[in-house]
């Protein structure tokens, strides 16, 4: 995996003032303000400094301004702009998170359902703030033996990181059935950490809430040093995210996948087993931390496509143009706030796009998808019924 | 021939190495790295030849013999020889070669091939760099102070070969020797 | 020049001189350091340092010591051997020496600018010229052999570049042989409309010359055909050259259409390339109405006389089951060929300039531009088709679905001056931006918006372009578009949304459009790669052919013989494009009219008397140069075809070869030189 090669462009000490001296500050300073940032930005229009704009105001030393602004409280993490920067630019995972953790220590009125998420988060290791001792509660339900690192005593293949919303969330354990019932009919060599996981800390990262992040981040590293196991695989983009790029910096060598890719590097014996067909039209929506942030747009169409009876049709925005549903960088908590300032929601702009499209069901990889899609449904007026599934749970529903 | 020469003017040690360009492209790979201004370690030493073809495994052997560190060849990409395949002539040669310096002892690390066209200046830049990272890690080859301790345990077998067998034996004639080469120009 | 021997046994004496160039090697080598040591090693005679070694004070300097220190040998260390060998060795024959007997050290582009120490920089410099020391002694004189050349040239590539230098050739009295690929010669510029800055018309313009290149007896126009086989070497290369059918016999077409008029298809049906698609041929068919050759062609793929499909050796079979209304209109005249097959032509020409040019980028690598999604997103060069009196619409302006646009946004740096893509700037894009904006506005009401990174108009008359055509009235936004789709308000016109950030007012902008002109940059051709193997060039980085300097020698390349003219060696518009030819053009002529080319005499020869007749060299030659005496059983190297690669002179294992100017003495004391201890 990439992860380290890439983390290299910054370490985890790395400030606003330093920036610039790192390599990946190096290259904002080839930055030709050409504004493609601001203009594919989904919040672009409601940022009164946009991504180009905070550039140019850190590189002539006024980036005071912008964190006395809540234009960046608006940045939903969705690596548009970083993906179609002309010059390669890290902004979504390494400026933005740096000049937000400024605006949010500036601003004395922080919304309060995010305050509340990080608070959470710090207390219980998980943003709804439910009780870490019911984070395996799911696995009485998951119809096959899903194996504690601690009791297996031996290396394991794979660390699956289950995450919060796939273990606490109604429609996320969904996810995390379904991911059991297909590692259990491949046969994979898999455990999880069981009750003593903690959130992986992305949202905290994004928002660059370093402070948290890095305890959260330290207290997986350090669980994860007691056991032995050759690769982590998660079903939540986010969680995924923060492996691959900011884990490495406290020390994180083994390789990272999402499930989506674990499962279509194992097409091959995944397909015979694909027997119950579907029959029904699917739209994929990419996940920013697996479309854009990686490049990863192609497995999880091929394992929709494996699937017998699916038919995939596309949306107008897909795969780096993707809109992204607004979960990111604390996005997922800041919906009032963003109602009070008079934005749009971008899981119904989302879900409009996929309405179009005639489609049955609106296939998602991340786990924040599902709640912010299914959500936007109930809002937006549709003809035709349509379903939010994650795309292992289609996988799972046809080895029947 | 002392080691001692390895060392800067502050003491401390520092590698030597022997590159052989050929002129087509990696001689002028490195020009090109010169007109970028691209900045490299300092420690190598280039000698220009037509082809990677010419490069005399002899070359690589006498290069360590007289102090190098490290050894570097460096010629066209394949297809690209101006001379159309002098570089997989040196290709097997560097394959051969590598057994063979490492059955006396040289580390296999201490030379390298790279095809390095007249277009990647940076290509030199960063072998170069790599280069002598490796050797430095691997620290002073002083194959000269060795020949000195060989010479002498060669001696001391002829010797030994000698007292016990009587005249006549094979001995360690002058084969052993490096062997210079003979320039009979007519 | 005849050989100056230097007297047996007379003692060697080297004069040394390190150059300062300037402050280029000085600044960070020691030259007086440098010297002073040179002094000190054994037959130096003289060692000095100059401001500029090779300006005449400095090439007289030596050949004042050559004469009165009675100098035999001469090292000079300065630049790279690749920019001023010949310059020292000229001086060093100029005082009285055979020229061989000058060595060079390169402490510029291999020392003084690459490294940052100037101790370590200075002790290399010093290492590397004890290194010549030790050699020069082993120098022998050498002479110069001259090997006639070939008047004749080859020009690859009939765009407006090839096109000029063959004109110029020709005017001259030489020989031309202009290959072309495409069935008409023309290139790019055969598809504009009007041209920037200028604004006159293209093929006004071009069409004179083609029809010259297309009548001019000096030049032999081969087009549909593709060079195949390169051998050989400057002022004799012998090249192959594949020609494809057409299955027309291009004597005997008048080129009076008779068979496109009567081709059992009676209305044109297949996408037409020369139009991108966007019009419709016959099977049978002429390129363009002012195509050169003016001779039609037949596409095997998709006319009824032959079979589907190409066979394996990428020929057609004739299936003879068209009535041939084409040939019963071509009549007496017996023009067509079904039969014709793929036809190898053998040329010897002595100089090969390249004209091979760019291909556009292709928008599909920046999805979000939605190329190839929705039918009214075009490329600048379909505009230009569209746009054109001659194109598929006739000149007006409309797109596919036959309405005028009412509103157009015009996208700059499509595939450049991106790390995704192309990192260069393409250098025309701006600028026929701009000249299609006009058009855009001279055709029609529309309203036309420029989005642009940052406006580049360099070059005589194109500010002045710039400025003429912005007073026309047109959007000019300083953004660089992120996003283009369906406008979700209208889904059934067909309209797009632009969305880009307005950088000037920092505000983001979404206009409706109509059409969407992407203004694709130059990349180089997709086969350049398998042209340069071919033609034994270099490429840059990037893929474009490169020069052999890119200030001094801008369109030589590193293969003596080989010019380069054109788009092929980067972006460049028409006029750079035709002074690059004219320049390819007299480069071609000096080396013709000297009659002859110096071959440097680095061939290897065997020692008889030490061959031990193993025959391991023979099949080592990739020339064949080596031949075994049955007789005496010995090798013997035929000089004239040896090029002097050295590789049976590294293979020989009784070193019985010498390669000259690389004798393995002279390698060995190199070898020695670098390695030998330096005073601390
Ligand atoms: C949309 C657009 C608009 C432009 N407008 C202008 C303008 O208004 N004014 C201006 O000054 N410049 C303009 N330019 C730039 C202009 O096109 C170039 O400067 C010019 O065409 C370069 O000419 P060339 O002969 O080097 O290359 P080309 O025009 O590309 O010609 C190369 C020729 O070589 C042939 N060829 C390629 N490979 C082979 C091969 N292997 N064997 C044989 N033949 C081969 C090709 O078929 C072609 O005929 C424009 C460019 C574009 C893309
Ligand atoms: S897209 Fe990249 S280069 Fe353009 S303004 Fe934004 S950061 Fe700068
Ligand atoms: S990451 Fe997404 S939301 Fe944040 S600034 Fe970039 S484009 Fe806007
Ligand atoms: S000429 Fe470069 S390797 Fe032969």
């Amino acid at each position: 995996m990439a992860g380290v090669a890439e983390a290299a462009v910054v370490d985890r000490t790395t400030t606003l003032q330093t920036l610039l001296n790192t390599p990946a500050g190096k290259r904002m300073i080839t930055c030709i303000q050409c504004g493609t940032c601001a203009g594919t930005c989904p919040y672009g229009d409601y940022m009164e400094f946009s991504p180009r704009l905070v550039i140019n105001m850190l590189r002539r030393g006024f980036i005071d301004e912008v964190i006395k602004s809540d234009s960046l409280l608006r940045c939903v993490a969705c690596y548009a702009c970083t993906a179609k920067c002309p010059r390669n630019i890290r902004l979504t995972d390494v400026l933005l998170p740096l000049v937000k953790e400024q605006v949010l220590m500036n601003n004395t009125q922080m919304p309060a359902e995010f305050q509340k998420s990080l608070e959470n988060m710090h207390r219980y290791g998980n943003p709804m703030g439910e009780s870490p001792r019911k984070r395996t509660a799911w696995t009485a339900t998951a119809g096959v033996k899903v194996p504690l690192i601690a009791e297996v005593k031996r290396e394991v293949d794979v660390l699956w990181f289950v995450e919060c919303y796939t273990s606490f969330y109604a429609r996320g354990q969904d996810n995390s059935r379904a991911t059991a019932k297909l590692f259990a009919a491949l046969g994979v060599d898999f455990a999880i950490l069981g009750n003593d996981e903690k959130c992986a800390g992305e949202c905290g990262q994004m928002t660059w809430e370093s402070g948290l992040f890095e305890s959260l981040a330290e207290y997986n590293m350090k669980l994860f040093g007691k056991y032995k196991f050759r690769r982590i695989v998660t079903g939540d983009a986010h969680a995924f995210n923060a492996f691959r790029f900011r884990y490495p910096m406290y020390g994180l060598t083994q390789p990272v996948e999402h499930t989506t890719q674990f499962f279509a590097r194992h097409l091959e014996q995944l397909k015979p087993k694909l027997k119950k067909p579907l029959n029904m039209v699917v739209t994929y929506h990419d996940p920013c931390c697996l479309g854009r942030a990686v490049g990863c747009y192609e497995d999880p169409r091929a394992l929709l496509q494996a699937i017998p009876g699916v038919k995939l049709v596309e949306m107008v925005h897909n795969r780096v143009n993707a809109v992204c549903c607004g979960g990111g960088g604390g996005g997922m908590w800041l919906d009032t706030y963003y109602k009070q300032k008079g934005m749009d929601r971008l899981s119904e702009r989302r879900v409009k796009e996929a309405i179009a499209t005639g489609a049955d069901v609106l296939a998602v990889a991340c786990p924040y998808e599902v709640s912010r899609f299914e959500d936007a449904l109930k809002v937006v007026p549709h003809d035709k019924p349509m379903v939010v599934r994650d795309v292992v749970e289609l996988l799972a529903e046809s080895i029947g | 021939m002392s080691d001692s020469t390895n060392k800067t003017p502050d003491g401390n040690w520092t590698p030597r190495i022997v590159a052989f360009f050929c002129n087509w492209c990696t001689y002028t790979a490195a020009d090109l790295a010169g007109v970028s201004r691209m900045k490299y370690a300092s420690n190598i030493r280039v000698i220009r030849l037509m082809c990677s073809g010419r490069v005399d495994p002899q070359f690589v052997v006498d290069a360590f013999a007289k102090g190098a560190d490290g050894v570097l060849i460096g010629g066209c990409h394949p297809n690209d020889c101006h001379y159309v395949e002098g570089n997989y002539k040196c290709l097997r040669r560097y394959q051969m070669l590598k057994r063979m310096i490492a059955d006396m002892g040289i580390e296999p690390d201490r030379l390298r091939l790279e095809w390095i066209s007249a277009a990647e200046g940076e290509k030199v830049r960063r072998v170069v760099n790599e280069m002598v990272e490796t050797v430095k890690q691997l620290g002073p080859l002083g194959i000269p102070a060795k020949f000195e301790q060989w010479d002498k345990e060669m001696n001391a077998l002829a010797e030994h070969v000698a007292a016990s067998q009587g005249a006549g034996a094979p001995g360690s004639s002058g084969q052993n020797k490096p062997q210079t080469a003979q320039t009979a120009h007519v | 020049m005849n050989i100056m021997e230097t007297r047996k046994n007379e003692p060697v004496r080297i004069g040394f001189y390190v150059c300062h160039c300037g402050v280029n090697i000085a600044h960070m080598v020691d030259v007086e350091a440098v010297a002073k040591y040179v002094a000190t090693l054994p037959n130096v005679v003289v060692s000095r340092n100059y401001k500029y070694m090779c300006s005449d004070p400095g090439q007289e300097m030596i050949q004042k010591d050559i004469r009165e220190q009675r100098l035999n040998r001469v090292v000079v260390a300065a630049c790279s051997p690749l920019l001023h060998e010949h310059t020292f060795r000229g001086a060093t024959e100029a005082g009285g020496l055979n020229p061989f007997y000058f060595q060079m050290v390169n402490i510029r582009e291999h020392n003084s600018w690459v490294h940052t120490d100037r101790l370590e920089a200075t002790r290399k410099a010093m290492a590397l010229a004890r290194a010549a020391i030790q050699r020069v002694p082993h120098h022998k004189p050498l002479e110069v052999k001259k090997v006639p050349i070939n008047p004749d040239v080859l020009i690859v590539g009939g765009g407006i570049a090839g096109i000029h230098a063959a004109i110029t050739m020709a005017n001259a009295g030489k020989k031309v042989y202009l290959v072309e690929k495409e069935p008409s010669i023309g290139g790019h510029m055969a598809m504009f409309d009007k041209t920037f800055p200028t604004l006159d018309c293209a093929m006004c313009v071009l069409s004179p010359k083609m029809a010259t290149v297309g009548s001019h007896p000096n030049i032999t126009l081969w087009t549909y055909s593709e060079v195949v086989k390169v051998d050989g070497y400057v002022g004799n290369f012998k090249v192959t050259v594949r020609r494809k059918p057409r299955y027309i016999i291009e004597d005997l077409c008048t080129g009076c259409q008779e068979c496109v008029a009567n081709c059992v298809y009676k209305e044109p049906k297949f996408p037409d390339a020369f139009n991108l698609g966007l019009g419709k041929r016959k099977p049978v068919y002429m390129p363009f109405a002012q195509a050169i050759p003016s001779i039609a062609i037949i596409d095997p793929e998709v006319c009824l006389n032959f079979k589907r499909g190409k066979n394996p050796d990428g020929s057609y079979t004739v299936s003879d089951k068209c009535k041939k209304l084409c040939v019963v209109a071509c009549g007496d005249r017996k023009a067509i060929d079904f039969s014709q097959k793929a036809e190898d032509k053998e040329i010897t020409v002595g100089t090969i300039i390249m004209a091979t040019g760019f291909k556009t980028f292709d928008p599909r690598r920046t999805p979000y531009y939605g190329y190839g999604v929705y039918p009214n997103v075009y490329t600048a060069l379909e505009l230009e088709r569209v746009i054109n009196a001659s194109g598929p619409t006739e000149g007006h302006l409309v797109m596919r679905n036959g309405k005028e646009p009412k509103r157009v946004a015009i996208v700059h740096c499509v595939g450049s001056r991106d790390e995704n893509t192309n990192r260069w700037c393409s250098r025309v894009c701006c600028l026929y931006s701009l000249k299609l904006a006009h058009l855009i506005l001279e055709h029609t009401d529309a309203e036309v918006y420029n989005f642009y990174i940052d406006m580049r108009t360099p070059g005589k008359s194109m500010e002045e372009f710039y400025n003429r055509v912005a007073e026309e009235g047109m959007h000019l936004v300083r953004g660089r578009v992120a996003d283009v789709y369906p406008d979700p308000n209208d889904t059934a016109s067909g309209r797009l949304i632009v969305q880009a950030e307005d950088t000037l007012t920092n505000r983001i902008l979404k206009i409706p459009v109509d059409m969407v002109v992407l203004s694709v940059g130059l990349e180089p051709r997709p086969e350049a790669e398998d042209l340069r193997r071919l033609f034994n060039l270099s490429c840059s980085s990037e893929g474009w052919f490169l020069e052999r300097h890119p200030k001094l020698a801008p369109v030589s390349t590193f293969t003596d013989g080989i010019f380069l003219a054109g788009c092929c060696q980067g972006p460049k518009d028409i006029p750079d494009s035709v002074a690059q030819a004219g320049a390819a053009a007299a480069e071609a002529f000096s080396l013709i009219d000297k009659g002859y080319v110096e071959q440097e005499p680095n061939t290897a020869f065997v020692l008889a008397e030490e061959c031990s007749g193993c025959k391991s060299c023979i099949p080592l030659c990739p020339y064949t140069a080596i031949s075994f005496n049955e007789e005496t059983k010995k090798a013997f190297i035929n000089e004239a075809l040896c090029k002097g690669c050295g590789t049976c002179v590294a293979a020989c294992p009784s070193g019985s070869i010498v390669q000259n100017l690389f004798e393995d003495q002279e390698i060995f004391s190199e070898i020695d030189g670098v390695l030998a201890p330096l005073p601390q």
